[in-house]
């Protein structure tokens, strides 16, 4: 160990156990049978369907943070694995969702054009820009990393709680509690990381600042469909209470270490359609 | 036969050794030699994302099995790597998040620049350098179940033996994922045979030669693959190459050998 004062909190978040109990396929815990009997409506589908390609693009999210220094940090890497994991039984289930209403499973339907917005063109570059782009940055990108992927686990969140608040099946609603029942633990894990690196480094603040004010949300929606994306912030931001919705994960973020309400209304903004 | 990405993905667990007495080690220590050539095993295992990453950067990731197949991969390796981990921790020694960080950081900026090139050679390819990458695989993943088995019949610990045949049958599904890609892509095309060929002959290295000091790579393959035995299995692992579409006559393993000072 190293004798310098250990920026970390003093009860970090339980990477061995989080690794070693990780969630895996659920499928047979789910009630599936009573789809048949009383299925979900289109819309409803077409929101767990964006829903499983969100959880689903972890090799998309993880190529643009593994080019970076985030993969010289084998505690993140060792979080980021089982996440990548969990994640792709939460896809499954939501697919297995969707196959019990009669629809076949999201891998074999191409996704639609994406938005080719000027303001995102900086989310689509490649993992070449990236990588340059990251060269001068060293372990700072870090923290934009686990800030990011916090705010992503509370939109996503606040999305999770849409759909299990206007849906009138118990059987949807109680495959959302056991899927947010699991994104808990990422979101400890990026809300733990995100505290220390922030409180450690007016660096990492600068840099988290600067990506904040390009970023896109969710991680990964510039690669989803245009269509996707419309559906997914009119039903989760739209109108008075979606934009209260929006404007309280901005909330979340201004009261982070080094950031402030402007910030947060910046991203809050992002969110609403 | 192809390959059931479905089905191993939900045959997919992480390694178990909560049933091996690993503190039987306590009264029979492993030896010195053993314990070098785990630490390396353990330390390859911990950095299979760093390889991922390599793979992430081409078009490979945007095929859904390839992606499924890697987020399963990345969760088994790991667990080799906290498998080691365990029998060296036993022996005092601890291979710690810390630990691994510095030996990442280590690796500078021959390393940064690492993604850039492959990504900018995935351009300039396309498709057919996911077969590279499928056939790179291929023989990484053939070279660990051999390491693994070898390590297992030259220690005479019957624990550390049953661990390493359990790592060393995860490692064979590996294979059969990375031979089934490689065999349908280098049959398809003969650009994608040529450009394999080509990289496997200049660049193959052994698993861990870009991460680890040259005299460690030196002294665990000497280890596992010296005398006749070790020349025999090395033949094994040539023949497996050579069967792929285009790859006839290819040693990469025996130039590899070779290069190292091994003993025949």
């Amino acid at each position: 160990m190293t004798t310098r004062h250990d920026p970390r909190n003093e009860e970090p978040f339980d990477i061995r156990e989080f690794t070693r109990t990780a969630q895996g396929n659920f499928r047979a815990e789910l009630d599936l049978e009573s789809y048949a009997t009383a299925p979900l409506d289109p819309s409803t589908l077409e929101l767990v369907r964006y829903l499983e390609r969100l959880e689903a693009a972890t090799m998309e999210h993880l190529r643009n943070l593994l080019v970076t220094a985030t993969h010289k940090d084998a505690r993140v890497t060792a979080f980021l694995v089982t996440w990548a994991f969990e994640k792709f039984w939460m896809a499954d289930a939501l697919d297995a969702v969707l196959e019990a209403n009669g629809l076949e499973r999201t891998k074999t339907i191409p996704e639609g054009t994406p938005r080719r917005s000027a303001d995102e063109a900086i989310q689509r570059s490649g993992p070449i820009r990236r990588a340059v782009a990251a060269v001068g940055l060293g372990a700072p990108i870090v923290a934009v990393h686990m800030t990011t992927g916090l705010i992503d686990e509370w939109i996503l969140e606040t999305a999770y709680n849409r759909l299990r608040e206007s849906t009138s099946s118990e059987p949807l609603r109680s495959t959302i509690e056991r899927i947010q029942r699991i994104k808990q633990r990422h979101e400890q894990f990026f809300a733990d990381e995100t505290d220390w690196r922030l409180r450690d480094s007016a660096r990492a603040v600068r840099q988290v600042r600067a990506a904040l004010a390009t970023a896109a949300w969710p991680i990964g929606a510039v690669e989803r469909a245009a269509t996707d994306r419309d559906l997914f912030e009119e039903f989760v931001f739209g109108g008075a209470e979606g934009k209260e919705r929006a404007e309280s994960v901005g909330r979340r973020i201004a009261g982070l270490p080094g950031l402030d309400a402007r910030i947060g209304q910046t991203t809050a903004r992002k969110l609403v359609p | 036969m192809a390959f059931d990405i479905d089905k191993y993905a939900a045959t997919s667990e992480r390694l178990g050794w909560d049933d091996l007495d690993l503190d039987h080690f306590r009264e029979q220590p492993l030896s010195a030699d053993t314990l070098r050539t785990l630490r390396y095993m353990a330390d390859v295992e911990y950095h299979t994302v760093c390889y991922t990453r390599d793979l992430l950067t081409t078009p490979s990731h945007k095929e859904g099995d390839i992606s499924t197949f890697m987020t399963m991969w990345n969760r088994e390796e790991f667990w080799h790597g906290e498998a080691l981990g365990a029998v060296l921790e036993v022996h005092g020694i601890t291979v710690d998040y810390d630990a691994l960080r510095a030996s990442r950081l280590k690796l500078g900026w021959r390393d940064r620049l690492d993604p850039i090139k492959q990504s900018m050679l995935g351009k300039i390819v396309g498709s057919d350098f996911v077969a590279v990458h499928m056939s790179w695989g291929a023989a990484n993943e053939w070279s660990a179940v051999s390491a693994y088995k070898r390590m297992a019949d030259l220690e005479t610990d019957p624990v550390l033996g049953e661990l390493l045949r359990r790592i060393a049958r995860q490692e064979a599904r590996h294979v059969a994922f990375y031979v089934s890609q490689a065999r349908a892509r280098l049959e398809k095309s003969k650009r994608a045979q040529k450009l394999t060929r080509l990289l496997l002959s200049k660049f193959w290295a052994p698993v861990g030669s870009s991460i680890m000091e040259r005299e460690d790579v030196q002294f665990v393959f000497g280890q596992i693959m010296s005398g006749v035995e070790g020349r025999k299995e090395m033949k094994k692992l040539d023949n497996n190459i050579a069967s792929l579409p285009g790859m006839k006559g290819l040693t990469i393993f025996e130039k590899a050998l070779d290069g190292l000072g091994v003993a025949a």
